[in-house]
């Protein structure tokens, strides 16, 4: 969306004597190679195309179909069920429930609990309903209506209970689990809980629930092996963990079950829930057939966990300039029926709780408890981004006070590398929070329909729609915000690659699942770079290769990517030792350059292939960075491997009769510490500003005592292009973070954890109204 | 089934009880994939090409195909002959539901956010019912309210609309800026041959509603004979406003919050103001 010379002015601009990307594509270059190169993604066209294969497009000769039997209540005890009318029905092969799951641990019956961090999620309820549309049993048939029919004529006797569906009211309701209601209480204190400020601002602060919502529903095909495995084809993003808790839960060992990772359509959050892929591997196992299974769009929004509603309570204090004296702030958290990753979004929230600012006392009491919703887990910036929307509106409430431009409050408090984070841990990584600011603040406007009557002016309500000039208010908000990469809290990271070369080419093996974020090209960009062959071939992924953890929370850039370039440097020492020793040099004084090895004085000059003479290089290689350690019973603790940030301004108009707002101009400064492919940066940029822009005016995945109200493309509003605004970089910074690899940080996160507090911000603006809610319905922008 | 003119459609009709007539499907199917319809048979009606255009009848009105598709009625040569239409056309959905999307099929679904149905309450438009042998017409809000249902065996061919040839608009709120289904609508036409004004509500009933007392009174604020700067008929702005809240009142009863019903009665509250405004504004712009 921007163009060359828009990045170029506002670089210029930002006069930071931080080196700027070369964001523009070089014209010179035909064919971007090596890192920095704005190198295209090879899956780009087939998918364009709609060639691209998903796992819906799988298909294996017999199959059956699977479906599943869902609960229509959000609480209620299973008093029977009733197999018997589903089992006579022709062509039906096989109907499971709890009871024919293998035992779990202990032999308990109903199958083995599951769970990312704690195991406390059934594969198929057995006593308890704890969410609405919770699996309770599952059938193959030979026709998918017929296995839908089946699945429908399953006959389940339900005790209805009282749903708890109020966060607030989890800590005195009953248990809802033999674990309890509280899935962790997260307490930060540092400081002196006695100082006061002179200027104090309070809110409460909610955020509703936003979907993943990927473009692909569920889907997967099991085939049964012929030694008693199973193989998985799913669009799994982590091959290994998936693979083990299936296992797991289905009695095997581990290397009984191969999961291949198929096509991803779209996933920022956990892309598969056990539950469908253990009662899809049951289903082949059990009938001796391939099985296949793909879920509605309902069943999506049912089984897929969600961002985690969030109530946060804040009070700011602050000395007469508006620095910040002291921050106290009760966060809470709705984790749903099941506890999957609320612990560790919770210590994000807890953690990021005051922001990229620094405030000498800290008094955060934060909770993730278990409710009747539907569970929330990972997604883009978990506990990261509702603190940020309701730091950030804390502070836009501050300069209010302090009269001061929002702008200047935060310049005043802002934090700098090396500043401690109220944890106790100083951010060593660079923190160029006041640059971020300076090149967003110093990025043109987008014009004024007045200043520009040629433009197509846009309003509120989209073309064709009620919008009234005179009735619309432009608003300019700023945030600026922060997330960890890497997985946090003494989580082992690692992850291992194999490179491999041979002829003209290299291939890498690597599971890292390319979920949409740009690894396979990254990998092969890497891989160009330090061997200088411009043919790289990623291999597609499955279980059976070495683990490389899942993709999420920016981890793959760094372990990933160092792995791929360790053993990338082996597979280039062995190539080069023999030569160097032949003309008595060091390797160092080789280098490898256009599928060349040149010495560096210009005597040798030998292609790859010959060097290789038919042999083939292998070399693999691990990457794990340093440890972390939990935080402690104050919130204390190096919790986080590293920091990234980015500063938004967001430019909107608000129709301020009807409430509708047009998101117009969205501006980014980001710290990406180094460009590794300046366009996947800004399609990851645009992606989160989209998703972002999303749960600030559009998504919500209600309920309604439990149930969901809107699972569908329909209820749940997706932005479109018309919702979507410009989006520009001011600028990416490039401060390398030494210990990362490249001295790269990860890209996706941070522009879907500012952007809706910016967004917030520049409806306040617009609207003079606090805007404490998001998504911001209508409702709450009408001012007229 | 595809019959392949409309004498051939209503006798398969009258063959096949229980079968269904399809045109552009893009509420059929999502029905069907849902599982909540399962028709006994489908006529498709897209090769009856008759039924995709429209004729002048009397010189007064315009007969417009039911199979008239919103992408066709966005034309500019449709958007002269009836604004309100188009209008309601254009912002019906994606392009991919215009394209295939009908008027026949926006009537006969009823939904209550229907775009085009308060346009056709507005223009009083009526509708031609075929079956074997016999057609019959009936004011569309007769078959949308099911004073006068379609009855079986009997198919919508074409909707009969006045030419007015005066100022229409259809103004609808979303609540968004890409294409979303009406949270409320308003359509107004300018009727000066009999100096009045008709005014339609869509999305908050079931069916449009015609705030009839308001449409009378504000005709008669409505200074027809004056022309203002740009040629306009003049309107006192106060007056326009009034308006507004008058057809909000009569469309959007008032829910007194007695304690118990605190959500349902903020929600009829914000649809008030959105229909107020929404009917100020069509004012507005009708008499601009």
């Amino acid at each position: 969306m921007s163009s060359p010379t828009d990045i170029a002015s506002a670089a210029a601009a930002a006069q930071s004597a931080l080196a700027q990307s070369a964001v523009d594509d070089d014209a010179q270059t035909p064919e971007p190679f090596g890192l920095g190169s704005s190198a295209p993604r090879n899956d780009a066209l087939p998918k364009a195309l709609g060639i691209y294969p998903y796992a819906a497009d799988l298909w294996a000769e017999g199959l059956l179909w699977g479906a599943v039997l869902r609960a229509p209540h959000p609480h209620a005890r299973i008093v029977s069920v009733d197999t018997s009318a589903a089992l006579a029905l022709p062509g039906v092969h096989a109907v499971i429930t709890a009871a024919d799951l293998p035992p779990g641990p202990e032999g308990a019956p109903d199958g083995a609990p599951h769970g990312p961090i704690v195991a406390d999620r059934p594969i198929l309820a057995a006593g308890l309903i704890r969410h609405h549309g919770e699996p309770v049993a599952a059938v193959a048939a030979d026709h998918p209506d017929t296995a839908r029919l089946a699945a429908a004529s399953i006959v389940v006797e339900y005790e209805v209970l009282e749903p708890v569906t109020d966060p607030e009211q989890a800590f005195s309701a009953p248990p809802l689990h033999p674990d309890g209601n509280l899935f962790r209480h997260l307490p930060l204190r540092t400081g002196d809980p006695e100082a006061v400020g002179e200027i104090i601002v309070e809110g409460l602060y909610q955020v509703g629930r936003q979907d993943p919502a990927p473009i692909g529903a569920e889907a997967g095909l099991a085939v049964p092996r012929p030694d008693g495995g199973v193989e998985l084809h799913l669009s799994s993003t982590d091959p290994h963990g998936d693979r083990d808790r299936t296992a797991a839960c289905l009695g095997l060992e581990p290397d009984r079950v191969r999961l291949v990772v198929t096509g991803i359509p779209g996933a920022t959050a956990d892309r598969e829930d056990l539950s469908f892929q253990v009662t899809l591997a049951m289903l082949a196992l059990r009938t001796g057939r391939p099985v296949k299974m793909t879920l509605t769009r309902e069943e999506s929004f049912q089984t897929h966990t969600s961002r985690h509603p969030a109530l946060l309570r804040y009070r700011h204090h602050a000395d007469a300039e508006g620095r910040l004296v002291k921050v106290e702030a009760q966060i809470l958290l709705d984790g749903g029926a099941y506890a999957d990753v609320s612990s560790e979004a919770l210590a994000a929230a807890t953690a990021f709780s005051v922001g990229p600012y620094v405030c000498p006392n800290v008094f955060v009491d934060a909770w993730a408890v278990r409710t009747n919703n539907p569970p929330a887990g990972r997604m883009r910036g978990e506990g990261a981004l509702q603190t940020c929307f309701a730091y950030e509106s804390q502070l836009d409430q501050l300069a209010v006070r302090v009269g001061v431009e929002p702008l200047e409050i935060r310049r005043r408090n802002a934090m700098a590398t090396g500043d401690p984070m109220p944890t106790g841990q100083a951010v060593t990584c660079p923190a160029p929070v006041a640059a971020l600011l300076d090149a967003v603040s110093a990025s043109p406007l987008p014009a004024l329909p007045m200043d520009d009557p040629e433009g197509d002016w846009l309003l509120p309500g989209g073309p064709g729609g009620a919008g009234d000039p005179a009735a619309v208010r432009r608003g300019i908000g700023y945030a600026v915000g922060m997330v960890h990469m890497l997985g946090a809290e003494g989580e082992d990271e690692v992850s291992t690659a194999t490179v491999r070369v041979s002829g003209d080419h290299a291939t890498v093996i690597c599971a890292a699942v390319d979920s949409g974020q740009g690894f396979a090209t990254l990998a092969r960009q890497i891989v160009q770079d330090v061997l200088g062959v411009t043919e790289v071939y990623v291999a597609p992924v499955d279980s059976d290769q070495s683990i490389a953890g899942p993709s999420a929370r920016g981890r793959h850039t760094w372990v990933s990517g160092g792995a791929v370039e360790r053993a990338a440097l082996m597979v280039r020492h062995q190539l080069l030792q023999p030569i160097a020793a032949n003309f008595g040099m060091s390797v160092e004084l080789l280098s490898i350059a256009d599928g060349k090895i040149t010495s560096y004085d210009g005597v040798l000059g030998m292609p790859v292939g010959e060097a290789l003479e038919g042999k083939e290089l292998w070399a693999t290689a691990q990457c794990r960075p340093h440890p972390t350690e939990p935080l402690d019973e104050a919130g204390q603790g190096d919790a986080f491997v590293s920091i990234a940030f980015c500063a938004m301004r967001a430019v909107v108009d608000v129709d301020i009769e009807l409430g509708t707002v047009r998101v117009v101009d969205v501006t980014v400064a980001q710290d990406v510490g180094r460009a590794l492919n300046p366009r996947q940066i800004e399609d990851r940029i645009e992606a989160g500003v989209a998703q972002g822009v999303g749960l600030a005016l559009l998504e919500d995945l209600r309920t309604e005592g439990g149930r969901l109200v809107n699972p569908s493309l329909t209820g749940y509003r997706l932005p479109t292009a018309l919702d979507t605004p410009e989006v520009r970089i001011a600028a990416l910074l490039e401060e390398r973070d030494v210990v990362a690899t490249f001295g790269a940080k990860a890209v996706s996160a941070a522009p879907a954890v500012v952007a809706p507090a910016a967004v917030a911000a520049a409806v306040r603006a617009a609207t003079g109204l606090p805007v404490g809610r998001l998504p911001i319905l209508p409702e709450d922008a009408i001012a007229g | 089934m595809l019959p392949a003119s409309l004498d051939e459609a209503v006798e398969a009709l009258a063959a096949t009880p229980g079968a269904v007539p399809v045109a552009g499907a893009t509420d059929l199917m999502e029905a069907v994939n849902a599982g909540r319809l399962r028709p006994a048979a489908l006529i498709g009606l897209g090769r009856i090409t008759e039924l995709r255009g429209w004729r002048y009848e009397d010189g007064g009105t315009a007969v417009l195909g039911a199979g008239l598709t919103h992408a066709r009625m966005d034309r500019p040569d449709f958007a002269a002959l009836i604004p309100a239409l188009a209008d309601a056309a254009r912002t019906a959905g994606p392009p991919q539901v215009r394209n295939v999307g009908t008027l026949g099929g926006n009537v006969a679904t009823a939904a209550p956010a229907g775009d085009t149905l308060p346009v056709l309450a507005a223009l009083e438009a009526t509708a031609t019912l075929a079956r074997a042998g016999s057609t019959r017409e009936v004011p569309v809000s007769h078959l949308l309210t099911g004073l006068d249902p379609l009855r079986p065996g009997e198919l919508l061919t074409w909707v009969r609309v006045p030419l007015l040839n005066a100022p229409q608009v259809f103004l609808k709120a979303t609540g968004r800026s890409g294409p979303a289904r009406a949270t409320a609508s308003v359509a107004l036409v300018l009727d000066p041959a009999r100096r009045a004004v008709r005014c339609a509500v869509g999305a908050v009933a079931p069916v449009p509603l015609r705030p009839l007392e308001a449409e009378t009174w504000v005709a008669g604020c409505i200074d027809w004979d004056a022309r203002g700067e740009d040629g306009a008929t003049v309107i006192d702005p106060a007056a326009a406003a009034a308006f507004g809240e008058y057809v909000a009142g009569a469309c959007v009863p008032e829910v007194l919050p007695d304690g118990t019903n605190e959500g349902l009665a903020q929600g009829a509250a914000r649809v008030r103001r959105t229909v107020s405004v929404l009917a100020r504004r069509a004012l507005g712009r009708a008499l601009k």
